[in-house]
């Protein structure tokens, strides 16, 4: 058995899900957003597998949105971490249960 | 591709990135929840060495554990009582269901299609390429993302910015100089207020 696309192909689809678990099922708002920075794991892994595997002739143009998606995931991270900040400033806490100001 | 040293490197580096995400769900204390993310963030690192991505394995090495993974450190531990602890909320069966069936769609999908044809061989070095498509063929998206970086540190910094509105600059300094006396109520209590939770 050679490893080949289908096994990178698995193992991104299990990070994706235990990503998409963490970021549902956590209370801690820091937690949630380590599950969204696996999710983009996984999704970065699939894309690099895709460009090594299929012969397309555009392998590097993967990689660079590949670079892409790193920059958005910091970006997205540093924004999320200082509103957790902002909202544990407020509230005194960044449990998502007990954020609830809007709760109809 | 089908060497004993392939073999293992891959498998070890997965058990280590897939383990390492599900140690995140077990673990009680959010700041161990970080370095197991660190850890699988180090996994996925290895598997891009593995296809062949040597550019992309240090830009992760790089931005996710050395920026991305200190920056939530440094949110834990400014966010003291905000319970360490990294409990699950009533999502967690629905969730977990979510999780089987992505898991399963993810498998057939892998499992079930004609990907096409395979290229042999692995890919030579990248950097170079990379850097030059950069500049030439995405330089758009390249400013693009150049922009949304600094928008989104200037507005995560405007954001976290502690304002001390009740305390003007000119105000605090007069007292740092000795010329007002220091205000007797809050100010005072500011510094002892996070000594006392440890």
């Amino acid at each position: 058995m050679t490893i080949s696309l289908e096994e990178y192909l698995i193992v991104g689809a299990i990070l994706f899900a235990i990503g998409l678990y963490i970021a549902l099922s956590k209370r801690n708002a820091i937690g949630v957003l380590m599950g969204v920075e696996l999710m983009l794991n996984a999704v970065n892994l699939t894309l690099v597998a895709f460009s090594r595997f299929t012969d397309t002739g555009v392998a590097l143009s993967t990689q660079v949105f590949v670079v892409f998606i790193i920059a958005v995931a910091a970006a997205e991270v540093a924004v999320g971490l200082a509103l957790a900040m902002v909202v544990y400033r407020n509230r005194q806490t960044v449990s998502l249960d007990r954020i609830n100001l809007l709760r109809w | 591709m089908s060497d004993v040293g392939f073999h293992l490197a891959f498998w070890s580096l997965s058990a280590l990135t897939i383990g390492g995400a599900l140690m995140i769900i077990v673990s009680r204390n959010l700041i161990h929840a970080v370095i197991f993310l660190i850890l699988s963030f180090i996994g996925v690192a290895g598997l891009f060495i593995t296809l062949s991505a040597d550019f992309l394995a240090l830009v992760q090495i790089l931005v996710y554990v050395g920026a991305i993974a200190v920056l939530m450190l440094f949110a834990i531990l400014l966010t003291p009582r905000a319970a360490r602890d990294n409990e699950e909320s009533l999502m967690r069966y629905p969730a977990m269901i979510l999780m089987g069936l992505v898991i399963a769609a993810g498998v057939f999908v892998a499992l079930e299609t004609d990907w096409g044809p395979m290229r042999e061989g692995a890919i030579g070095t990248q950097a170079k390429i990379i850097g030059e498509s950069l500049i030439n063929q995405y330089v758009l998206p390249f400013e693009i993302g150049a922009v949304m970086l600094t928008a989104a540190l200037v507005g995560a910094i405007a954001l976290a910015r502690q304002d001390d509105e009740d305390l003007p600059i000119h105000t605090a300094s007069l007292i740092e100089e000795g010329v007002l006396p220091p205000p007797d109520g809050d100010a005072a209590d500011a510094p002892a207020g996070p000594g006392d939770d440890s």
